[in-house]
């Protein structure tokens, strides 16, 4: 019974952030048009480069930072839409856990981002006639899962700390741009100075994209990539304990520093 | 009307606050930030029993908000021991939450791109009521706050008061044993607050136990069996509401109320 309500929870949701969040034209706008702004300046800078060099940072750039916009970002921001509309009281109030709930908004969030990827994956094929080409689709499908979890992961983390703390949303702003440099969304990390690339390397987008680009020009390196899906798998396991850690602490901490309404 | 328990003599405590005191700590400044400590509750003690409508009044800042915040265990006390239905609300929230509901006064705690429908039908959900009892209560619900009609309406074209309404059906969706009320009628039009009125006694007739909170004390005196009128964190006046008025020599709770809370406001 407490099993099938859960999932009632969980599915409603998915529902309920789907519906909330496209009723915004902020995320519509990040969702839609975004991605084809970011994709028409990244082709301007790369159009002269090879089709396999457009796809890995014009066309999954552009996909990867639509992703992390729609997932990680809005998920974590919803937070505070939710304090603001009063309604972070009620959810958290209510008999089902808090976790299960967040969880439930981030996954929703986690499709559209998902559309988003596929939107500008699409645009950039379109718009430039570049053929979407996958050498190893089997294991981009895999990384792609893995990938997907993660990003969740670093969303449930955002917003479980955002719960207990309103100056989250100040270090998350900050960090926005700082991330998807870091990650090497838009150019190879190596171009990063040496100082920076040990951060990198603690990011699991950056493990995710340079897997994607492997599987989509062809895994040369198979020892490479395990090594790289290893950081993926482990950073997203880390991300995953430390949002069930967030989320026990959260009901003694926002209760005690009352963060979850506007005073 | 009150419900007698089986203990002998006494009747059934399902609220029960002892010295209770609660610090909000808070930081001003920009750049030389300093931290303040702001007592809002400065140690209040009291009780209500199942079936009673019990009212907290005060002025604005007087702890009466975060009294509710924290039977509802929405805030952790400071210091003090709560108590609802037997539970602590600092370790068994668990057993406390789905007996209990809470209304907060104005527009917000709503989704508002969602019909009000799938408001009810999803805070249904959160409090795990099964779907064939869904089906059956969401249009009582509606129905008792006057919103059939506008049942797949979008919230955000709802007026304040629609709006309040909709709160009170989602405060009423798991049939709470106890009923927190903080200014549920503010905003209202004078009907829809004689409506609310007739649903709170309609709840209380059924064994409801409610909490209320109003700047309004003639629905106060209407409503309250016993009042407790707070300021500054401190309780400064609390018994049956007929009976204080009377012994503090007043014709009515406004009176009473104007005199505990400062000479200077009485007339």
């Amino acid at each position: 019974m407490d099993m099938k309500a859960n999932l009632r929870v969980f599915i409603s949701s998915i529902f309920l952030q789907m519906k909330q969040s496209f009723g915004r034209s902020m995320f519509r706008f990040c969702m839609i048009v975004y991605p084809i702004l970011y994709g028409f300046t990244l082709y301007m800078i790369y159009m002269d480069s090879s089709n396999e060099t457009i796809i890995n940072y014009v066309m999954f750039g552009t996909a990867v930072a639509s992703l992390w916009g729609t997932i990680s970002f809005s998920s974590a921001g919803d937070i505070d839409r939710e304090r603001f509309m009063g309604s972070l009281e009620v959810i958290f109030n209510s008999p089902t856990s808090f976790f299960l709930i967040m969880f439930g908004k981030v996954v929703g969030n986690t499709i559209l981002g998902t559309l988003s990827m596929l939107i500008s994956i699409f645009f950039v094929s379109i718009a430039f006639s570049i053929p979407i080409i996958i050498v190893d689709l089997s294991k981009f499908i895999l990384v792609f899962i893995i990938g997907l979890s993660s990003f969740i992961g670093i969303a449930m983390m955002l917003s479980g700390l955002l719960a207990v703390s309103r100056s989250t949303r100040i270090f998350m702003n900050i960090l926005d741009y700082p991330m998807m440099i870091l990650s090497g969304v838009a150019f190879p990390i190596s171009l990063l100075p040496s100082s920076l690339i040990p951060i990198s390397y603690s990011l699991a987008p950056t493990h995710f994209l340079l897997l994607i680009r492997m599987c989509i020009s062809g895994i040369d390196n198979l020892h490479l990539f395990y090594i790289h899906l290893g950081y993926l798998i482990g950073l997203t396991t880390i991300y995953g304990i430390l949002s069930c850690f967030l989320y026990r602490i959260i009901d003694i901490k926002a209760r005690e520093k009352a963060t979850l309404g506007v005073i | 009307m009150r419900i007698k328990s089986d203990l002998k003599g006494g009747f059934m405590k399902v609220i029960e606050v002892i010295d209770l005191k609660r610090v909000y700590n808070s930081k001003i400044g920009i750049f030389n930030k300093k931290s303040v400590a702001t007592q809002a509750l400065k140690g209040i003690s009291f009780s209500v029993e199942k079936g009673e409508v019990f009212g907290l009044l005060g002025p604005n800042g007087a702890g009466k908000t975060t009294t509710i915040k924290i039977l509802t265990t929405m805030l952790l006390p400071t210091s003090g021991k709560v108590t609802i239905l037997g539970n602590d609300v600092s370790k068994a929230t668990n057993k406390i939450r789905p007996r209990i509901n809470f209304i907060f006064g104005g527009e917000r705690s709503l989704y508002w791109r969602l019909s009000a429908y799938e408001n009810l039908r999803y805070f249904s959900d959160l409090y795990k009521i099964d779907i064939k009892t869904q089906r059956k209560v969401i249009p009582e619900l509606l129905e008792l706050v006057g919103l059939s009609e506008k049942a797949h309406h979008k919230v955000e074209t709802f007026s304040k008061g629609m709006k309040q309404r909709l709160q009170i059906a989602r405060g009423l969706i798991n049939k709470p044993e106890i009923l927190f009320l903080d200014e549920p009628t503010i905003g209202l039009d004078p009907a829809s607050a004689i409506e609310l009125r007739k649903i709170i006694k309609n709840l209380v007739s059924k064994g409801t136990t409610i909490l209320i909170t109003t700047h309004y004390m003639q629905e106060a005196e209407e409503l309250c069996d016993r009042v407790s009128i707070i300021s500054d964190g401190q309780i400064l006046a609390i018994g049956e509401t007929s009976n204080l008025i009377k012994e503090n020599g007043k014709k009515t709770l406004e009176d009473l109320y104007l005199k505990v809370v400062g000479d200077g406001y009485e007339g």
